[in-house]
């Protein structure tokens, strides 16, 4: 494999020089003109020639180039014709010169194109019926359009076609390789963007094989986007093998929750069963890739669902019960208590709408104790100015960035995209990565400043010799994580991580636009729950015990029954028996995120909508309307009935909660940075630990990828490959 | 003709639909509802069987038939006739009385020459009809809305 990119390191300083000269002598480099069937267009010098036909509205069919991959020019299916040229040429890694007449539709480009799609189809079976990828295939719409009407390909000595061997790559995606056509791009994306060097090919000619050498493990968390990548059917999802032609399947646009990303789905069902989930393009979040959580948790929506309210009876067991028992039973209790003895616990995967339905519905019987499960600093400014704990930068941001710093945080497992983003940007940006936290593969090289939380203090004061290039950055990026954030210590590791961004921001003079304080978050609930003004973490609930305590989807165990006094009654909303369900008297099924209409903000501050693609399980309700009828049960009706009177509410809250698709900026971090001197306590010697920090910490981490089978067989690869890597 | 009459409707002089004052208006409403009562006992099935039966010998000696096989008694058709009528009563505009009349006549005429069938007839009873819960809660109850 030819990559340029470690090159473009090394010569790094040479390009600097360029650049500079460049700068010095002209101003903005002429446009070329072109023609494209005698269509005049100007396009960029370095342009190639199949982008300037983009441009003036031709598409040239493709196998191998791919807009986000770097150029291979080997699947030879976008020849085209340039005038004065004796061959057609590859119009994907072919720069664009002054005058050039490209012909896109000329007796000889069809020629050609019809020879390469004879050839390529020589060597691949004509197994289309039972094909996954048939009906999405770049192959067979390509055969129809631009191959030959009959076939040349007779088998006289009944030797069969080209058969290559299958691969074993792990539990996602199943591979049929004599379905390959060797576009390579399930290599270039394994070794540009995922940054697992495990794809490549052996052999020659005909011969040649596309695979990892030796039978392992596509070891990244990025893998299922070869499914998508691969223009044939050679790599298809395991889990969606034999499932359904796309035309049957009805998309619903939707965002994910698997973590505090966002990134935008599409939601494939049929017969009111998600059948899969497929990346949606969105340039600001995930641009086309999506993590394997995101794309292969969804049968996790099918299992250990609560399908019916549960009420506890006499012997203390769980049974089935009709909604009018359930809300009024929960309705009685929450009425029989004091305000100050109800409190609620909001988990990771909570919409807005709920969110304010339940903080509504506690403050109008006076208690004010309404938390998130994740825990974040509430000291000094805490969460009171929205610039302490979002993304500030935004993905998107980090390609204007130079340098990254990473307080404890893994991003790879916690925001893969994320990840992926500032890879992307170390390769082709020369951005540089540092990291406090202990040794991890980001997938990219980082400077490590070593994993204890006295280099931050360092840092701060400016004692650091990594201050040096921290000042010279123009445009710095400081990322923490929220693990980092829910140590004891996490005032005071807030407070260095703002001071050490502020000094930053001052230092670089990159002006008020450019933020450089960044708080990575790792569920999809908390920065609406934080915007609508819970508290961060379940401290409060511990010194206040509850007689009544309602859990919203609350399901990572931030309180037990340990944590409660005996008699507290505690009420669970939420669509999986997991943890929470486990230790209620009172059960309310819920609504998963492919169940219903709801706003999640991601950790940018950018709220998205997920819409219903399937209907909730048999008496799920969306959650929202729960709690509102749990209102009406309990005598104080919320003041709101339909949806959009929901998100009326949410906008008098937190208007940026309602602007769907923006990214509110957040400001005032000199003021947060000098609120922090309130922060009481020092930096412990404790070094970070990321709680995810190998590929099988990855795939479980909420109760739809716990339930998942999917994800439990990839923890049971990933552990089985290591124990045969210790092996050999 | 009645377009070159004018109507009194209020203060207002309008052109009239059919009728040019309140006693031909009246007068066509009557007529309609006659012509619908006349037509009544052809159109339903008797519920009590052994009035059916009667009914059935007397429609034999008669020669008539009944256009529809519904579960619905003649008085009980004649209930619903002055309901319909009298649910307009309150309307003066006579503009509108033609308009009601003309859609009645309209409804007769497809009864009377069968182009209704048995769900449209039956629509005029609209008491099966279950009504959509309008209260939250009772919405939640029944789900999926």
């Amino acid at each position: 494999m030819l990559r340029l990119w470690p090159l473009s390191r090394v010569l790094k300083a040479r390009h600097a020089w360029s650049l500079a000269a460049r700068c010095s002598s002209t101003a903005v480099p002429e446009k070329i003109e072109v023609f494209v069937d005698d269509k005049r267009v100007l396009v960029e010098p370095g342009t190639t020639v199949l982008q300037a036909c983009a441009e003036a509205g031709v598409e040239i069919p493709r196998f191998c180039y791919h807009d986000r991959l770097s150029v291979a020019g080997n699947c030879r299916m976008c020849l085209v014709e340039v005038e004065r040229s004796p061959k057609p040429i590859a119009s994907c890694a072919m720069p664009v010169m002054k005058g050039m007449k490209v012909k896109t539709d000329s007796p000889m480009t069809k020629k050609a194109r019809e020879g390469v799609m004879e050839f390529l189809l020589m060597n691949h079976p004509l197994d289309c019926p039972i094909c996954d990828q048939g009906g999405e295939c770049d192959l067979q719409d390509q055969s129809m359009a631009f191959g030959s009407d009959r076939s040349r390909f007779t088998d006289m000595t009944f030797t069969g076609k080209r058969a290559v061997e299958d691969k074993n790559v792990g539990p996602l995606i199943k591979t049929i390789m004599t379905r390959c056509i060797h576009c390579t791009r399930c290599i270039r994306f394994a070794s540009e963007v995922a940054g697992v060097d495990d794809l490549g090919t052996t052999g020659r000619g005909g011969d040649m094989q596309v695979g990892t050498y030796v039978e392992k493990m596509f070891k990244s968390e990025l893998s299922g986007n070869i499914i998508d990548l691969c223009p044939v059917g050679a790599l298809t999802s395991k889990p969606y093998a034999f499932t359904a032609r796309p035309w049957e399947t009805r998309k619903t646009e939707s965002v994910d929750v698997m973590d505090a990303v966002g990134s935008n789905i599409i939601v494939s069902t049929r017969t009111n069963e998600v059948l899969r989930i497929l990346p949606r393009l969105n340039e600001e979040i995930n641009e086309e890739w999506i993590s394997d959580k995101t794309r292969f948790a969804y049968d996790g929506l099918k299992r250990q669902r609560l399908t019916n309210p549960f009420v506890k009876d006499d012997k203390g067991n769980l049974v089935q019960a009709k909604w009018e028992e359930a809300l009024t039973l929960a309705a009685e209790k929450l009425v029989s208590v004091p305000g100050e003895q109800i409190a609620a616990v909001a988990g990771g995967l909570v919409d807005a709408e709920s969110l304010v339905c339940l903080k509504d519905l506690l403050n109008s019987l006076n208690s004010d104790g309404l938390c998130t499960e994740e825990i974040f600093p509430m000291d000094g400014a805490g969460t009171d100015l929205r610039s302490n704990y979002l993304l500030n930068t935004k993905i998107m941001g980090v390609e204007e960035a130079d340098l990254v710093l990473l307080v404890g945080t893994n991003p790879r497992y916690e925001a893969p995209l994320f990840n992926a983003r500032i890879r992307k940007c170390w390769v082709h940006n020369d951005l540089e990565v540092a990291v406090v936290g202990p040794k991890m593969d980001l997938t990219y090289e980082y400077q490590d400043l070593g994993d204890l939380a006295e280099v931050l203090q360092q840092i701060a004061n400016g004692k650091h010799p990594f201050n040096e290039k921290l000042g010279k950055a123009k445009r710095p990026m400081v990322v923490v994580g929220s693990s980092a954030l829910q140590r004891p210590d996490r005032g005071a590791i807030h407070k260095a991580v703002t001071t050490i961004a502020q000094n930053a921001r001052v230092k670089s003079g990159c002006g008020e636009d450019w933020r450089v304080l960044n708080v990575l978050h790792r569920v999809a609930s908390q920065v609406a729950a934080l915007d609508l003004g819970y508290k961060a973490g379940v401290e409060y609930i511990r010194q206040n015990p509850p007689k009544v305590l309602y859990l919203l989807g609350a399901d990572e165990g931030a309180i037990t029954r340990e944590d409660l006094p005996k008699d507290c009654f505690v009420i669970y909303q939420g669509h999986h028996g997991d943890r929470g369900a486990q230790m209620a008297d009172v059960i309310f099924p819920g609504a998963a995120y492919t169940e219903k209409d709801a706003t999640y903000v991601n950790t940018e501050g950018r709220a998205q909508l997920t819409h219903v693609a399937v209907t909730a399980p048999v008496l799920a309700r969306e959650d929202w309307k729960i709690i509102r009828a749990l209102s009406e049960v309990a005598g104080s009706p919320l003041p709101y009935e339909k949806l959009q009177e929901v998100r009326d509410r949410l906008a008098e809250v937190s208007p940026n909660l309602t602007r769907y698709g923006d990214a509110e900026n957040a400001n005032y971090f000199k003021q947060a940075q000098e609120l922090t001197s309130l922060v009481k306590g020092n930096l412990t010697s404790t070094p970070f630990r990321p709680p995810q920090l190998n590929l099988k910490d990855f795939f479980m981490t909420n109760s739809i990828s716990r339930a998942s089978q999917t994800m439990a067989k990839c923890v049971h690869a990933v552990l089985e490959s290591e124990k045969k890597e210790k092996l050999s | 003709m009645a377009s070159s009459r004018v109507a009194v409707v209020g203060s207002k002089q309008v052109k009239p639909i059919l009728s040019a004052n309140k006693t031909e208006a009246k007068r066509r409403v009557l007529n309609l509802y006659k012509a619908w009562y006349r037509h009544l006992p052809y159109m339903g099935l008797l519920k009590d069987l052994q009035l059916q039966s009667r009914v059935t010998w007397l429609s034999f000696v008669l020669n008539t038939v009944k256009d529809f096989d519904i579960a619905v008694t003649v008085p009980e058709t004649k209930v619903k006739l002055r309901e319909l009528f009298l649910k307009n009563k309150h309307v003066t505009d006579i503009r509108a009385i033609d308009l009601l009349v003309i859609k009645g006549q309209m409804d007769l005429v497809e009864t009377m020459r069968i182009w209704k069938q048995k769900t449209h007839v039956m629509m005029f009873f609209k008491d099966t009809n279950i009504k959509k819960p309008t209260e939250f809660l009772t919405r939640f109850y029944e789900g999926h809305d």
